[in-house]
């Protein structure tokens, strides 16, 4: 990459490091450090709890899922919208009006001790392995791009971000995540205006070729449980896991909890209700416009260029067939897509040659699919070329300064998520464990120092894990897995909570019977769609909390909490 | 004075159904091929 590139990733990395730097001032307790005295604006919490979410993964994976798989991923998050109206009126103005650090902490003021203690340590256990993988993800992919080891490409990412998480808390993991967003959203427009200009054809008759190939199909109506992206998953499934991740989730709770009020908190989350799908399908959209440039210019047959070196070496032969059929496929798409052109004006004879494109184009992807299975028969790793495709696209083909804002655009998406990540992880740790059960009296310097330091060796941990994440892989895998079991589960937890007269017995078999109801679900049907796990799982705690509580009485209700911020006496 | 949350809320549900209905428009105009 040209010097310039990097220079515009070095004024990057610089300036949020020395903001977060400057962040540090002032804080003097825990409250400043994970919750900046609650005194943040709605706009900057919310373009933070957007930034949270939007990883590096969302930057080089969507747009590469665009790219070969069209706009219809965007169903996923439809639910989104309902999802943010809901816990605007549900679950924020519970949490916020509670004055608590973490979401667990409220259940304990509502049920009791161990309840907060499982749902905190199942949060720990998934999220601190999660951390790890938000580094691996773009670190390979860079690795990859510019031929460095895996180890500085985690330090790269890593470092800056554990360096201003540990010593500004969340006021520097906010403001950063503010600039993060700018950068991101105007990086990606940057791109959809290059791409508009440089497409070879007038975008109408792109699109006409983009639909043909499949690409513009957004909706999916059929009512499939095995179908991941449907409209009904999306929707219901959909709303179900958005409701969990933003109400229950501390790396999102933790984000409204620091804004000034209930109704700045609200507003804050209304921000990604509003915002999250049209970003979103501009994210694919930019696939699909790579897609249509790739068209008419030629493109690599495998993006990922250390699998592309290392099949070409191993097997010499199997590359060169494959690279021959891959030739042929592309100038027959090439002769075709001039014929949907010429073809234009005149339905009849426009219906036939797009018919004929989409033909051209699954000849194309077969070709493609056989050289991702050849590469992944000879590295033994999944190959991942859709993650690939657009950082190739922009250090390829865009001019001289967008290869700079797009991976400065990658490594702040990546941190943006990571600091949050690691800000909760240390929350969670330091209020939910070690104030809870070891320490409870001690100066504000003690908590703030011990805070700090949890910070960095969750920091420590997840960089360790990136960096051995392709060794972790199967254990990764399991953890992941292991939480899906429990996402839904935990909401239906703070479901139980607000309903009158549901107890602490009903809430703690109640988890234990979702995550179990859910694992069987996993096992024994595993063609079912992991969003309706999360369904599943609310219903279940939900239905044998409900019933387990008929009779039991009220066990430490709202108004039961016994001390200042749900410290209970044991 | 501030806008009310109701209202707040329409407005959100109401942006939803345009991004949506827009995302129709354009497959409806351009998603003509079947798949196979």
């Amino acid at each position: 990459m040209h010097w310039i590139n990097w220079t515009i990733v070095a004024v990057y990395l610089t300036i949020v490091v020395v903001d977060g730097l400057r962040r540090t001032r002032g804080t003097t307790n825990i409250e400043g450090y994970f919750l900046a005295n609650r005194s943040l604006p709605w706009w900057a919490v919310g373009l933070s709890v957007m930034a949270t979410q939007l990883s590096a993964v969302t930057l080089i994976g969507t747009t590469g899922q665009g790219a070969t798989d069209g706009l219809r991923f965007v169903q996923f998050y439809f639910g989104l919208p309902i999802a943010m109206v809901i816990l605007g009126v549900t679950i924020v103005p519970f949490l916020h009006g509670a004055k608590v650090y973490t979401a667990y902490e409220f259940l304990e003021k509502r049920f009791d001790a161990k309840t907060r203690s499982l749902t905190s340590f199942l949060f720990l256990l998934s999220r601190g392995m999660s951390c790890g993988t938000i580094i691996a993800a773009p670190s390979v992919v860079l690795s990859a791009i510019f031929g460095w080891d895996i180890t500085w490409c985690v330090a790269l990412i890593g470092i800056p971000t554990v360096i201003y998480t540990v010593l500004g808390g969340v006021q520097a993991v906010t403001w950063a995540d503010v600039k993060q967003m700018v950068i991101i959203v105007g990086a990606l427009t940057a791109i959809v205006i290059a791409l508009v200009v440089k497409m070879p054809v007038p975008i109408d008759d792109a699109f006409r070729m983009a639909g043909a190939a499949g690409r513009m199909r957004v909706f999916d109506f059929s009512f499939s449980l095995t179908e991941t992206y449907t409209f009904w998953s999306g929707i219901l499934g959909g709303t179900f896991l958005m409701l969990s991740y933003f109400g229950t989730d501390q790396s999102q709770v933790q984000r409204y909890l620091s804004a000034k009020s209930v109704d700045e908190a609200r507003s804050s989350l209304l921000m990604s209700a509003y915002w999250k799908i049209p970003l979103q399908a501009l994210i694919l959209l930019i696939g699909v416009l790579v897609f249509l440039f790739y068209v008419s210019t030629p493109a690599p047959m495998l993006f990922n260029p250390r699998h592309d070196a290392v099949l070409m070496e191993k097997e010499p032969a199997t590359y060169a067939a494959l690279q021959t059929r891959y030739d042929v496929a592309r100038t027959n798409r090439v002769t075709q897509s001039q014929r949907v052109v010429a073809a234009r004006g005149n339905a009849s004879a426009e219906a036939v040659e797009q018919v004929a494109f989409r033909d051209r184009q699954l000849s194309l992807d077969s070709v493609r699919n056989d050289a991702l299975a050849a590469v992944a028969r000879v590295t033994g790793e999944s190959s991942r070329d859709v993650n690939y495709i657009m950082p190739r696209f922009v250090l390829d083909q865009l001019p001289l300064g967008f290869a700079g804002v797009f991976f400065a655009a990658v490594l702040a998406a990546a941190m943006s998520s990571i600091a949050a990540e690691l800000n909760s992880l240390s929350t969670a740790t330091v209020v939910d464990f070690y104030q809870r059960w070891f320490k409870r009296e001690g100066s504000d310097a003690h908590f703030l120092f011990v805070s700090k330091a949890s910070t960095a060796v969750w920091g420590v941990f997840a960089c360790v894990v990136a960096v051995y994440a392709a060794n972790l892989g199967s254990l990764i895998e399991v953890v992941n897995r292991f939480g899906s079991f429990f996402y839904g589960s935990i909401l239906g937890v703070f479901v139980l909570a607000m309903i009158p007269r549901t107890n602490a017995l009903g809430a703690f078999v109640g988890l234990l019977s979702g995550m179990g109801a859910v694992a069987a679900v996993s096992f024994g049907v595993p063609s079912v769609s992991f969003l309706w796990h999360n369904v599943i799982g609310a219903v279940v705690v939900v239905a044998v909390g409900t019933l387990l509580s008929v009779g039991g009485g009220t066990e430490n209700s709202q108004g039961d909490s016994k001390l200042p911020g749900g410290q209970q006496t044991p | 004075m501030p806008t009310p949350f109701r209202t707040t809320l329409w407005r959100v549900l109401l942006m939803q159904l345009v991004a949506l209905m827009l995302l129709g428009l354009l497959q409806g105009r351009y998603n003509l091929v079947a798949a196979p």
